[in-house]
């Protein structure tokens, strides 16, 4: 059982804020984390991996500090990190993305499961997965919660849905993004730790991978970011006045969008 | 790539603090750019003397962008209803085709859709594109996202909006990866650009902590999730005229390598509260158990789900998946009600990136009102049923 995990370094989205006076953003203490759909990724391809045999490989797309991450995946279980990393994919949106990461799959070589986050928090587009699956031309199932069964040959999975959930079976190749509800990711082990301190990470760049330069970072993106801006004021802090109806009446008024 | 002009630069350090990625310093007096820069363009933005400059934007010509006409709406059905988000960007979308002098159509998938197709009309649709088969009756990637390929190769639409639910957000990056076309997920936006017709597309980053707009201004379609509940659907009117067009699926379509055993419509116990557009939350306030009754009733008739306090959930009133905080789970919503909750820092802690917060608490200086965006002082057992009542009154009316 080959299983492939796509990774993602992200600052931690929750302090990323808007400097009120000066509309930028405020970077003091902003931390540099793996996506946290990510490692509930991890940890389900080392479960496997403990049920089924086989190894486990991380990869990450990003800067060269983006290793970080793919050591900490080493020290929660995964065997083996390549990093593909390169100037020349800056400004990737997920088409190009999703290309460069398939490219590199393809130098990585034969695999039965592809796995990923549902989406990862910086951008919150959950489009990466579904592309990747395209292109490597497999079967994908999205926000993974529960797998039911699994085999050598296949898998029965719970699909999370916006009322409920669907069941669904699937045979490898295929690729799953996953939510939180999957699993608990485990706690790296000292031995763990050791491990991914030593551990070697494989370097691809752009012509190791065979990309296409009119296919990655900012030509290879068919989405282009106009403009950046902060949100309209976060907290309106709206007293209502009158009786508890009137109240009542002003806040109804108020939660009309959401009605 | 990122070019700095180091005649320009002041070496202020306002780009610095900028980017949201920590990409780019001041050495000795002038920025330098690193290797995490994402070319998001924040700092060009907030560089006053201009010595910022992204390059790589220059127009790629390949494609034939005036072949590509009209604006299409996935009509999103399941369970034998359409989804809401369809009507809403049916609304949307009616306003994006007239600026555009285009028609609007909308792609209907599934299994007896029965009337469906009457509704999009009088919702604001010229022409539906009705694919019904019952082997469409449940949601596959794969022979949705094949039919709706094909179809837009086919009709070759300037703009695609799907919306931004668990099925959009699964099948709708399939198709565009497949088609080569820019998608921007989760939408709160739309907008045409007066200079070349190009959609203009807003959308919140980081967790809503700032607001991008993005354009796909040299391929096409230009394709977008939006977000449900932020469009306005159009009043239904019964006397619109509109095409329907039904098409036959080929076989090869409707092969799937993903099987579908069954779909499970769950009670509420098992709504994953981080997914969830709304939340109605109860914490210690409630006294009792009972209080929850209260909440699920609230959280029903707004479409959400119930959260809770850490408080709430050690007294056992309600199961740790409902909880919110530090040792809970961290929600953001786009409405979160917060109903007898003091607001402890480690409450807030996971729910404050919340789009909107409202408050109901007897005390006035309880602290959930400094994160709150309305607050209602008084007794939430008489808040609340006037709140449902009023919810009620405003949908009639």
């Amino acid at each position: 059982m080959k299983i492939i995990v796509c990774i993602k370094q992200v600052p931690d989205a929750k302090d990323v804020r808007l400097d009120p006076k000066t509309n930028t953003l405020a970077r003091e203490g902003v931390q540099s984390i793996m996506n946290p759909y990510d490692l509930h990724a991890v940890e389900e391809a080392v479960r496997l991996r403990e049920l089924l045999g086989g190894e486990v490989t991380v990869l990450s797309m990003g800067p060269p500090q983006a290793e970080e991450v793919l050591r900490q995946a080493i020290s929660c279980g995964a065997d083996q990190a390549v990093l593909v990393s390169d100037r020349a994919f800056a400004g990737a949106d997920t088409w190009a993305t999703s290309y460069t990461l398939a490219k590199a799959v393809n130098v990585i070589g034969a695999f039965d499961l592809v796995l990923c986050g549902k989406q990862a928090i910086d951008g919150d587009t959950a489009q990466v997965g579904p592309g990747l699956a395209m292109r490597l031309q497999i079967p994908y199932v999205t926000c993974v919660q529960k797998v039911r069964e699994a085999t050598d040959s296949g898998l029965v999975l719970e699909r999370m849905m916006d009322d409920g959930y669907d069941v669904l079976a699937l045979d490898f190749p295929a690729l799953l993004t996953v939510v939180k509800d999957l699993n608990e990711p485990r706690v790296p082990s000292l031995k763990g730790k050791m491990r991914a301190k030593k551990a070697e990470i494989r370097r691809l760049t752009a012509a190791d991978i065979g990309a296409d330069p009119a296919c990655i970072g900012l030509p290879g993106s068919p989405t282009q970011v106009v403009k950046v801006f902060p949100p309209e004021a976060r907290r309106k802090r709206a007293v209502f006045t009158g009786n508890l109806d009137d109240q009542i009446g002003q806040l109804v008024d108020s939660l009309h969008p959401y009605l | 790539m990122l070019i700095i002009d180091k005649e320009l630069c002041v070496g202020c350090g306002i780009c610095e603090s900028s980017c949201p990625f920590g990409a780019i310093s001041v050495v000795e007096g002038c920025a330098v750019v690193g290797d995490g820069c994402t070319l998001c363009g924040t700092c060009v933005e907030v560089c006053e003397p201009g010595a910022l400059k992204i390059e790589g934007l220059e127009e790629n010509a390949s494609m034939d962008l005036a072949s590509w006409s009209g604006v299409w709406v996935y009509g999103e059905f399941r369970g034998g209803t359409l989804a809401p988000v369809a009507l809403e960007l049916l609304g949307i979308g009616r306003r994006l085709a007239d600026t555009r002098k285009v028609p609007l159509s909308v792609v209907l998938i599934g299994s007896e859709t029965r009337d469906a197709a009457e509704q999009l009309i009088g919702h604001g649709a010229d022409t539906v594109y009705r694919i019904d088969d019952p082997a469409l009756a449940h949601f596959t990637d794969e022979a949705y996202g094949a039919i709706m390929t094909a179809l837009i190769r086919q009709h070759k639409p300037e703009i695609v909006l799907a919306g931004a639910t668990a099925i959009g957000r699964s099948f709708i990056p399939g198709v565009a990866t497949t088609l080569g076309a820019g998608l921007t997920a989760d939408c709160t936006q739309l907008a045409i650009r007066e200079e070349d017709g190009t959609l203009l597309q807003t959308r919140p980053a980081f967790g809503g902590n700032i607001m991008a707009t993005i354009a796909c201004p040299n391929s096409r379609p230009q394709m977008s999730t939006v977000r449900p509940k932020v469009m306005a659907a159009l009043v239904f009117d019964g006397e619109r005229q509109g095409d329907i067009v039904d098409v036959k699926p080929r076989p090869e379509q409707l092969a799937t390598r993903v099987r579908v055993i069954e779909s499970v419509v769950s009670k509420e116990d098992n709504v994953n509260i981080q997914e969830a557009d709304i939340l109605v939350a109860g914490g210690r306030g409630l006294d009792n158990a009972k209080g929850f009754t209260l909440m699920r009733e609230l959280a029903d008739s707004l479409g959400g789900a119930v959260a809770a306090t850490r408080g709430a959930v050690d007294a056992g009133w309600i199961g740790y998946p409902h909880q919110v905080g530090q040792t809970g789970k961290t929600v953001a919503p786009k409405l979160y009600i917060a109903c007898g909750i003091s607001g402890a820092v480690q409450h807030v802690a996971g729910m404050q990136s919340a789009e909107t917060i409202v408050a109901i608490n007897r005390d006035k200086d309880a602290p959930i009102f400094d994160v709150a965006d309305f607050g209602l002082v008084g007794d939430l057992f008489e808040i609340v049923p006037k709140l449902l009542k009023a919810i009620e009154e405003r949908r009639k009316s």
